[in-house]
């Protein structure tokens, strides 16, 4: 066993190197999630992924959009209306984009976004620029659909 | 936009330096001198690595940093422990295992080059989950089907043997991920609250009764409870992601638990597996040795291991192994004992660094299919690590299925690269939205 020493040196070493490797790798990795938070302006917003303090929420069909009127979709966590099969809550209406707006909670609130649709969404009669908050019992409307808006907020 | 690019190229310098260190040690211990040998091989590791990185920067530029030199270096910890091996035994294992490395990463840019736009993979879902149940089951077949310790893990042609759960995994993950994507919807309209949690509809319970039904299935039928939960995980996993309701994730839980308990009592192969768990003493000479003798070995390595090559893998004089299994099985043993607590602890935080880059990829991603596919591939890699560094610490009754690119063994090596190539695929393109502001 003439190398012993060096053997144990090598495995302090080993360890050493890869304890600091895992170090790096974890701090960066922590830099790299702030970056990104900072550069997407709804970094929390995103669709499926409902924020800790986000309450349950539902939209209840008025009129139109080829869907029975009194229908409730959970919302919990956020949706995407449109036209198209992709979007969460998919209905027909000749004036509705493929994926017209989306729905998300922030905190404990929830938000509208027009995702630059044609013709535009309305939030109790009024246009949606960019993202509006949503109250219990707003009415959105989509073409000739619309929906009302239910907060389960204790 | 090549920043990301250079710290990926940064991160495998360490990688390559633990894995001449590693091989360093074995040569100091094993032949009593030092040559140049483990250097070459470390810079072989490197070029090899080094091919791989310039295929990334090239295909995927905005591709997660991390991922790649994390899993390249649970690979170097499987080539070094298995060159130990080697060194011991007089077999070939590093050198089988290094080719596999290499076969896995050209299947690794094949699935790059192929399925840059992974969304196709969508519509052949109910093809991707046909093979991969026909490859689960195949193991049951007459001829090609081959049993080992009473699970049916594996299929040989002729010289290969091969283990088709590897790769059902990923084929199950991406049905699991592209049907949650559409029918998420279905499962959350007409939730009642009870009691503070909120329920299902039952009739939407269907899905969720379904694979309940294929995991007890898996387990009646494999025998095997590690890859029976690895699934059933990574579906609990995916649901949660896709509803946000906690009850689907506790009804699921309570529902194996229940059936693996049922099993428990009627399939004799189950049986003797928890009840070795529950009391290895009862036969310490058979069916408990090798749950015995991973624990003592890994009692040895103390605080900081007993060295490279030092642990003891064959009772001294004879050819009996003294861990069995240990390139395989055991191999978290056999790093435990030899580098200690602190080594076993530095592998499972490569594993938890691996799970904490495959979540980000599924934060940053924009469409559901997406993030459930980064989740879901995440998540079963994450959990088969638990399920085999569990079942050798005795936290819950040993299997057979591999640890996630350390194990000896080429379908593992294989799978867990096309993972790889899908992660990096989803998070090159939710990296580059993000970086554009969509």
């Amino acid at each position: 066993m003439d190398y012993e020493p060096i053997s144990v040196a090598l495995k302090f070493g080993f360890l050493a190197v890869l304890y600091l490797f895992l170090l790096w790798v974890a701090a960066s990795a922590r830099k790299d999630l702030k970056r990104n938070k900072g550069a997407s302006f709804d970094g929390d917003a995103t669709i499926g992924a409902p924020s800790a303090g986000s309450y349950d929420a539902w939209l209840i069909v008025a009129r139109g959009g080829g869907l029975d009127a009194g229908t409730r979709f959970d919302v919990f966590g956020g949706v995407t209306l449109g036209r198209s099969s992709e979007a969460d809550i998919s209905f027909t209406d000749r004036y509705a984009s493929g994926l017209h707006a989306r729905l998300y909670p922030r905190g404990d609130r929830y938000f509208l976004e027009d995702m630059n649709s044609t013709n535009g969404t309305l939030l109790d009669g009024g246009a949606v620029t960019s993202e509006a908050e949503v109250r219990d019992g707003s009415m959105i409307e989509i073409g000739d659909t619309a929906f009302r808006f239910e907060l389960d907020r204790p | 936009m090549s920043a990301s690019r250079n710290r990926e190229l940064l991160a495998l310098v360490p990688v390559a330096l633990l894995l001449t260190a590693g091989f360093a040690a074995v040569f100091a211990q094993n032949d009593n001198q030092l040559t140049n040998l483990s250097l070459s091989y470390g810079l072989y590791f490197l070029a090899i690595c080094l091919a791989t990185h310039i295929y990334i920067r090239i295909r995927l530029p905005n591709a997660d940093p991390y991922l790649f030199p994390l899993m390249a270096l649970l690979t170097a910890f499987g080539l070094v422990m298995l060159y130990r091996l080697d060194a011991e035994m007089g077999s070939e294992l590093a050198r089988d295992q290094a080719n596999w490395f290499v076969i896995g990463l050209i299947l690794f840019a094949v699935v790059i080059q192929f399925f840059k736009d992974y969304s196709v993979l969508e519509r052949y879902r109910y093809t991707i989950a046909l093979i991969s149940l026909g490859l689960l089951m195949a193991p049951r077949l007459p001829v090609i089907g081959s049993q080992v310790n009473g699970a049916y893990l594996g299929i040989s042609l002729g010289p290969i043997s091969f283990q088709p759960a590897e790769l059902a995994k990923i084929g199950i993950v991406i049905f699991l991920a592209s049907y949650l994507r559409e029918h998420r919807e279905l499962l959350v309209v007409g939730a009642r609250r009870f009691l503070g949690i909120t329920f299902p509809p039952l009739k939407h319970l269907g899905p969720l009764l379904v694979v309940w039904g294929a995991a007890m299935f898996m387990l009646i039928f494999i025998r095997d409870l590690g890859s029976s939960l690895m699934f059933f995980a990574a579906f609990l996993a995916l649901i949660y992601v896709a509803t946000g309701r906690l009850s689907f994730v506790v009804i699921g839980m309570a529902m194996f638990l229940a059936g693996a308990w049922v099993i428990y009592h009627t399939v004799p192969h189950v049986t003797d597996r928890v009840d070795i768990w529950l009391d290895p003493y009862q036969d310490p000479s058979g069916a408990g040795y090798q749950i015995l003798q991973s624990m003592f070995a890994m009692a040895d390595g103390g605080l900081f291991g007993e060295g490279f090559a030092q642990a003891m893998v064959v009772i001294p004089g004879t050819d009996a192994p003294l861990l069995p299994a240990a390139q395989t099985d055991l191999i978290y043993t056999l790093i435990t004992s030899e580098l200690g607590l602190f080594g076993a602890c530095a592998i499972i935080a490569t594993y938890l660094l691996v799970a904490a880059r495959g979540f980000k990829v599924a934060l940053l991603a924009n469409d559901g299919f997406s993030k459930l596919l980064a989740t879901g591939l995440t998540t079963v890699f994450a959990f088969q690590a638990f399920v085999i560094i569990g079942g050798v610490t005795r936290v819950i009754p040993l299997t057979g299925v591999t640890l996630p690119l350390v194990s000896y063994g080429g379908s593992s090596i294989l799978a867990n690269f096309i993972l790889l190539a899908l992660l990096l695929l989803i998070s090159d393109r939710a990296r580059r939205e993000a970086r554009e502001g969509i």
